[in-house]
């Protein structure tokens, strides 16, 4: 079935390695070579270091909620999937993404739980891009 | 007195982007942004941490967010390409003041590599660009609009304070009481709209979701609206017909321009603006006798309330509690106009917040602020904070009656 929700247009020089790894299945986040610490979204410096020195690392694709909400108005494609849940992930490496969280009920919001583990997966959007979404696992 | 700004600030250091001209390869605006930005500050040693005021053509807060800064001035100033010139001006004026120290204009601007890039990577206001980082990591997530992302914050508060869904209808009930004193209130009554009129909490629980936790009545409006203030100098102002309400503080601040940046979700800058703002004042917030906060959200203004002091941290609804901060409450007088959520808010509800607060403390109630004769509120003292953005950017007044 095709998949009508947005779509990102992968950003070709910072962003790439992370959307090329999305695309093989692998979560890629950007690491300060000075500082060690890893941050999301891509940075041409270091957000704590000010470091222009980024490498990339693979991530354990593991993480926790940090916080949630259900969102029953949306546009384009999201507005056939309502409600649904979305959510910021506090990545087992440092810093945040945003997903549609998986494996949970919409409709009884309250047993959603901050903290709980979730672990990352890709949908194959297009021939070119794969999203990450995150599911919870426990 | 003012003080002649003439040499009181220079200009330190000034560098490139790494590559300039036919960049074959590729590049965006963000990155001719920071490598300009790092060159600039290894030529001078200036930290980026030290960078305290922000000035680029519509661009400032993402680059703030971008080098993981706080500053304490922004600039978005658009005006073509004496934008930049126009930067100087306006830092002067700022370090003159004593407002801030070290100043960044920063300039970048991808206009080869536009073609390459099919138009994105620009950073252009009001252009659909995909790469900006709203449209590589939020949208794909279906967040459209602040609903969809204040909602985030708002779990996180009842998760961390134990506050609940009813304590934030409060807000929306007691704003509402405002509003029907207000006969140019969107929701004054049922005569200016079918859902007008008194509300009760039970009404905020019982409206339909947009994005749980936030119901409809949660939310504010989304109106037609014009504004505007004019601002002069004492000695100008001390000869006009009107009443001068006095400037005796202000700060702004920000601490992220995507939600993906904000490090804690029940917080805003308004904790460093309104300290910005009271210390140049004299004045705490236990002198604040009336207030204005931004209220895209219930959640938007109960975060506020705890972050100007009016209230103790994680209790921010409790300044609405029983209709404290309503018409005759005990507190203090708080969204007096009946606030974005049911007087009007347009979009941006920044100058709403000032018209209100100008008729209140200059007295123009009298001449029937908001159509109603007779002063509303007693207050000589006011404080007034503005959010912007996703929880992003704050500023806040404090201001005072005329004797």
């Amino acid at each position: 079935m095709a998949y009508t929700k947005p779509i990102p247009d992968p950003e070709e020089y910072l962003n790439k390695p992370f959307w090329d790894g999305c695309k093989e299945g692998r979560l890629m986040l950007p690491r300060c070579e000075d500082c060690n610490r890893v941050h999301f979204y891509p940075r041409v410096l270091c957000p704590y270091c000010h470091s222009d020195r980024i490498d990339w690392i693979e991530a354990s694709g593991e993480g926790y909620i940090h916080t949630y909400a259900v969102q029953h108005r949306a546009f384009g494609g999201y507005a056939d999937e309502t409600p649904f849940v979305t959510a910021f992930i506090d990545l087992k490496e440092g810093d945040r993404m945003l997903t549609v969280l998986r494996g949970v009920d919409p409709l009884k919001p309250e047993d959603i739980k901050i903290g709980a583990k979730v672990r990352v997966e890709f949908e194959a959007a297009s021939d070119e891009v794969s999203i990450p979404f995150w599911r919870v696992v426990e | 007195m003012p003080s002649n700004p003439s040499m009181s600030a220079a200009i330190v250091g000034a560098a490139e982007s790494n590559k300039i001209g036919f960049i074959e390869e590729g590049t965006t605006a963000t990155r001719l942004h920071l490598e300009a930005i790092n060159n600039v500050c290894k030529q001078t040693g200036i930290k980026p941490s030290e960078i305290d005021g922000v000035f680029s053509a519509g661009f400032s807060p993402q680059l703030g967010e971008h080098l993981g800064i706080h500053p304490k001035y922004l600039d978005t100033t658009a005006v073509g390409g004496a934008s930049f010139v126009l930067h100087v001006h306006h830092a002067l004026a700022a370090i003159n003041a004593g407002i801030i120290d070290v100043a960044l204009i920063s300039h970048g601007e991808a206009g080869f590599s536009a073609r390459k890039n099919r138009g994105n990577g620009t950073n252009r206001a009001g252009a659909d660009d995909k790469w900006s980082v709203g449209n590589q990591f939020e949208v794909p997530y279906g967040i459209a609009g602040q609903p969809s992302n204040y909602a985030h914050a708002m779990t996180r508060h009842m998760h961390q304070f134990g506050s609940r869904k009813e304590d934030f209808a409060q807000i929306a009930v007691t704003t509402r009481d405002w509003a029907t004193l207000n006969p140019r209130a969107v929701m004054h009554s049922k005569e200016t709209h079918p859902f007008g009129g008194p509300i009760t909490v039970q009404d905020v629980m019982d409206s339909r979701l947009i994005a749980w936790p936030l119901s409809l009545l949660d939310c504010c409006l989304v109106t037609d609206h014009g504004g505007a203030v004019l601002i002069a100098s004492a000695e100008k102002a001390r000869s006009l017909r009107t009443a001068p309400v006095w400037i005796a503080g202000a700060g702004e601040s920000m601490s992220h321009w995507s939600m993906l940046e904000m490090e804690d979700f029940t917080a805003t800058s308004a904790r460093a603006s309104s300290n910005t703002a009271y210390k140049m004042a004299g004045m705490g917030p236990g002198e604040m006798e009336m207030a204005m906060i931004y209220d895209s959200f219930t959640v938007t203004a109960g975060i506020t309330a705890e972050m100007l002091g009016l209230t103790p941290r994680g209790e921010g609804p409790s300044l609405w509690a029983d209709g404290k901060a309503g018409p005759g409450g005990s507190g203090i007088p708080v969204n007096t106009n009946g606030g974005g959520l049911s007087f009007s808010h347009s979009g941006m509800y920044g100058m709403m917040l000032l018209v209100e607060v100008y008729r209140q403390l200059s007295g123009t109630a009298e001449d029937g602020i908001n159509g109603l004769p007779g002063k509303q509120v007693e207050a000589k003292t006011a404080v007034v904070n503005g959010t912007g953005g996703a929880l992003s950017t704050t500023g806040t007044l404090v201001l005072v009656a005329d004797d």
